[in-house]
């Protein structure tokens, strides 16, 4: 059997490596969508009422000039600077993105659910020197900011480059019936102004065409965060080589199915994820698709106006996603009829949502497989080829992919072992954190820890994960994390964090929690969690137990919680937590 | 005993008809609601039309709450309070009550659908149903249960105009709002949210400028009359909310079910009255019922509606809090 069985399955056309790279850096290979078609439309943000602003792709050229120009210029900002974004889908974010890549500089995501703490941690372990955040949640600012070294702080309108009565309305509408503008206390530049002071520089005759000159495919782009295995967030170092290849690589996966110029693509999860990062933003925007972005998709019927107002031809999600549409009888009744093949990724894709997708919409949905640490993309079912339910598909082109031991040997066909993976896409290393980079990268081998299996396809089937991590709607969610926040009540002695099969979110976190007497209320807990941890880290259900399982160093033992009956999903009473307006049973 | 009554009588004969609906608040109240679905209409697309027609079970449960639970409600009503009065008085109160409980779906209850969020679309249909149907049910209904509250010879008058302007000041704008939604999303999303805030203020106005200057009216009528004009519109609400769950139908539909079929059309229910009894000495008596009716189903919807908000959109929160 050959080394790369694989390789027979790419779909028509699609050679089993890439090849040279066309373009030198992410900029560069932007750039030729608006060269073709300026008038195109790039992006369209779709509120949930209808409401909404687009963006041409000479638009986006023009505005990402300015912000690039602005931070080079106006804030002194030098290559390889690191620039933080805190950002919803919207069309600011392309804009921001770009801009910040245009400059030479750094992009950082940030999850704008995150708490101050969190924030603080990512902003001082990149040395962010600037900070673009939505306006509506910098009330987190004062404490975020504390010990960091961000100087410079932009502020972004949820309506920004909206028709201008359109962007008043719902500016009048945060303000005054949602209230959620909160004052924005430390001192900032709004976005508008950023790009105003950009566009007086660039007519002053800027730089801007030197900022790349040495920007090459081995320069780092994005540091994307991540916890790794540890637990502690740490960013992963994806270059501008790195980007551009995953892309590529992504996009000879789909065949004759994503066409250039042709595509609307239905962009639900947030750009701030990697996944929609790589294919959603930098994959359809290279292949001048029109890209709609949602806000929020939750609840799901938000997504109701932009399927009805566009002709969306693609769709990328996670299982939860798709699950939540097939429960929408709107989406049933009228399922999207231009769609031509949706592609879901972050969590596994249960075989009956795949099932159900398929006949519902009569179009193929394909699984795939990839880390923060390869910019996501690894495997992918092939779109016009085979495709096999519950495999994660094979290796993308110029990507080998294989099963080793514990002591690295590779695995044949059917034996489970490490996924390790080797190809263009494989991150730098972890941003200063040598010691895990080492961990992690063996010999240019990525080591994912998870378990899979190939079959004689060159097929891969992930058997389990080797890690404790929780994954909670294709989020991390790291036990340690978590116990740690509980651990941090008064009443809480000790803390056991599991992830337990979650029919909406793949896995919920269930606590086990050794408490004194009186304990605390399920409502204390998850309010104090919510204090300190993002809304998906936050436990579903908490337990209280006696005593913990233990090892001899007294370590606990999250195995042994796991194969507790009373951890079993059939626990007839576990305290689950509800919605906020319920009782919590004491 | 007999005093007492009698002053009840007097006290509530003299309303000429424009004291019930004046003809200024009548145009008024149709510039509105053309207003309102004008806005609301632009929250639709043909989709949520066939998506209703799909499933056709809605609007036949629909009709047969309109005139199966409605009118025999308002008999059930009558029988149980309005009889208690004395007879030259409860004649043409039941017969305004039995009117009232005939008479198909008004155009409130769409706005009230959406302010629930229910089913617009479906609402809309439905309210055009019931109102093409009340053309042959709304007289048989009456004659079914309340001949022997009718004056002889009486020739029952159904207003084909009012029919036709309730139709036209619903489906017109529904229309037009979706042809302009359909090529200006941005404008139809404003027209929407406007429709809404004319809808609050719809609503407010209703209550507003009816209560003060029927105050002698509501003084002056008996708790049983009350009873029935509240109650009519609150039961049916909830026997027709009741029976669509029962059946398992979308919550978003039992909603607008129930609401469609409590919410009856006040103003037909007068006009029918004016027509049909134009020289009627108790012409104060037959339209009791239906002007307070009209009043007190915009209070009763606003509270169903704040119900049925709090209480069913956490039901249909299928999605966890994270995605």
């Amino acid at each position: 059997m050959s080394e790369f069985p694989w390789h027979e399955h790419y779909p028509a056309g699609t050679s089993s490596e890439i090849g040279d790279l066309p373009a030198r850096n992410l900029p560069e290979l932007l750039s030729t969508s608006a060269a073709e078609d300026p008038g195109a439309v790039a992006f369209t943000q779709c509120m949930p009422n209808g409401m909404n602003g687009s963006l041409r792709y000479s638009e986006v050229e023009r505005l990402s000039d300015q912000f690039a120009v602005y931070l080079r210029e106006v804030v002194g900002l030098e290559v390889g600077d690191r620039v933080a974004v805190q950002l919803p889908n919207c069309l600011s974010y392309p804009v921001v993105a770009f801009g910040i890549l245009k400059a030479g500089c750094v992009l950082v995501n940030t999850n704008p659910l995150y708490t101050a703490s969190e924030m603080t941690h990512q902003f001082s372990d990149s040395g962010a020197r600037a900070l673009v955040i939505i306006d509506m949640f910098a009330d987190r600012l004062p404490q975020a900011l504390a010990s960091t070294s961000i100087e410079t702080v932009v502020t972004v309108r949820i309506s920004e480059f909206f028709p201008a009565v359109v962007a008043g309305i719902i500016r009048a509408t945060q303000r005054y019936w949602s209230r959620t503008l909160p004052i924005v206390s430390v001192e900032h530049t709004p976005l508008r102004e950023a790009l105003e002071a950009g566009r007086e520089q660039i007519d002053g005759g800027s730089g801007l065409a030197t900022y790349l000159e040495g920007v090459g495919p081995d320069t780092l782009a994005v540091l994307q965060y991540t916890g790794g295995t540890t637990g502690v967030a740490k960013g992963a170092m994806l270059s501008h080589g790195n980007l551009v290849a995953n892309t590529l690589q992504m996009l000879a996966m789909c065949g004759t199915h994503l066409r250039r110029g042709e595509e609307t693509v239905l962009t639900a999860l947030p750009l701030y994820h990697v996944f929609a990062f790589t294919v959603n933003l930098i994959g359809f925007y290279h292949m001048r698709g029109r890209n709609i972005l949602v806000p929020s998709p939750r609840p799901p019927s938000n997504l109701k106006r932009a399927f009805e107002n566009y002709p969306i031809t693609w769709l990328t999600g996670v299982n939860t996603l798709f699950n939540a549409l097939l429960n929408e009888r709107w989406f049933l009744d009228h399922p999207p009829r231009r769609l031509r093949a949706s592609a879901a990724g972050g969590m596994a894709l249960h075989q009956s949502v795949a099932e159900r997708w398929r006949e519902v919409t009569r179009t193929p949905i394909v699984e795939g497989y990839g880390l923060t640490e390869s910019s996501p993309v690894l495997t992918f079912n092939p779109l016009g080829g085979t495709v096999k339910d519950g495999t994660i598909g094979i290796p993308i082109p110029s990507t080998t992919v294989r099963c080793v031991d514990d002591a690295g040997n590779a695995l044949s066909a059917g034996q489970p072992g490490e996924l390790v993976a080797r190809g263009p896409q494989i991150m730098q290393g972890y941003w200063q954190r040598a010691d895990e980079t080492e961990h992690t990268l063996v010999d240019g081998w990525l080591h994912t820890g998870d378990i899979a299996e190939m079959d004689d396809d060159g097929y891969f089937r992930i058997v389990d994960r080797k890690k404790d991590m929780v994954l909670v709607s294709g989020f991390n969610v790291y036990p340690n994390e978590v116990e740690e926040c509980l651990t941090a009540m008064p009443t809480v002695r000790e803390a056991g964090v599991i992830g337990v099969p979650d029919p909406k979110t793949g896995e919920a976190v269930r606590a086990f929690i050794v408490a004194d007497d009186p304990a605390p209320s399920l409502d204390e807990i998850v309010a104090h969690c919510r204090e300190y941890l993002a809304a998906y880290k936050v436990p579903r259900s908490v337990e209280l137990r006696d005593e913990l399982p233990k090892s001899p160093i007294g370590k606990i033992l999250r195995k042994e919680l796991r194969t507790d009956p009373g951890a079993s999903t059939n626990d007839p009473a576990p305290e689950t937590a509800p919605g906020s307006e319920e009782a919590s049973p004491r | 005993m007999t005093t007492s009554l009698h002053t009840l009588a007097t006290q509530v004969v003299p309303p000429a008809d424009h004291e019930v609906v004046t003809q200024f608040e009548q145009v008024i109240l149709i510039v509105l609601v053309f207003v309102i679905m004008f806005g609301l209409g632009a929250g639709l697309t043909p989709r949520d039309f066939t998506s209703a027609l799909r499933r056709p079970w809605g609007l036949i449960i629909a009709w047969l709450t309109q005139f199966g639970i409605m009118p025999l409600l308002a008999f059930g009503l009558v029988l149980g309070l309005i009889l208690q009065l004395p007879n030259e008085v409860a004649a043409p109160l039941a017969l305004g009550a039995l009117l009232m409980g005939a008479v198909p779906a008004g155009t409130t209850s769409n706005i009230f659908t959406y302010f629930s969020k229910g089913n617009l679309g479906l609402s809309v249909m439905m309210t055009t149903n019931s109102t093409l149907w009340a053309l042959l049910m709304t007289p048989l209904m009456l004659h079914l249960y309340g001949t022997r509250f009718m004056p002889a010879g009486l020739d029952l008058q159904i207003p084909v105009a009012n029919i036709v302007i309730t139709l036209v000041v619903m489906l017109v704008p529904v229309g037009l709002a979706m042809v302009i939604r359909r090529y200006h999303p941005n404008i139809g999303a404003v027209m929407e949210l406007l429709g809404g805030f004319f809808g609050l203020f719809f609503i407010v106005f209703l209550v507003v400028t009816w209560v003060p200057r029927n105050w002698v009216l509501l003084t002056g009528t008996s708790w049983q009359v009350f009873t029935v004009a509240i109650c009519l519109g609150l039961f049916g609400i909830a026997v027709a909310y009741g029976i669509a769950r029962a059946i398992k139908m979308h919550p978003k539909d039992a909603r607008t079910v129930g609401l469609e079929t409590g919410i009856q059309n006040g103003p037909l229910a007068i006009a029918i009255i004016l027509l049909s009894f134009p020289a009627s000495p108790q012409l104060g008596l037959l339209l009791l019922v239906p002007a307070l009716y009209s009043l007190f189903i915009v209070i009763v919807a606003t509270f169903v509606t704040l119900y049925f908000r709090r209480a069913n959109l956490a039901e249909e929160q299928k999605i966890p809090s994270l995605l």
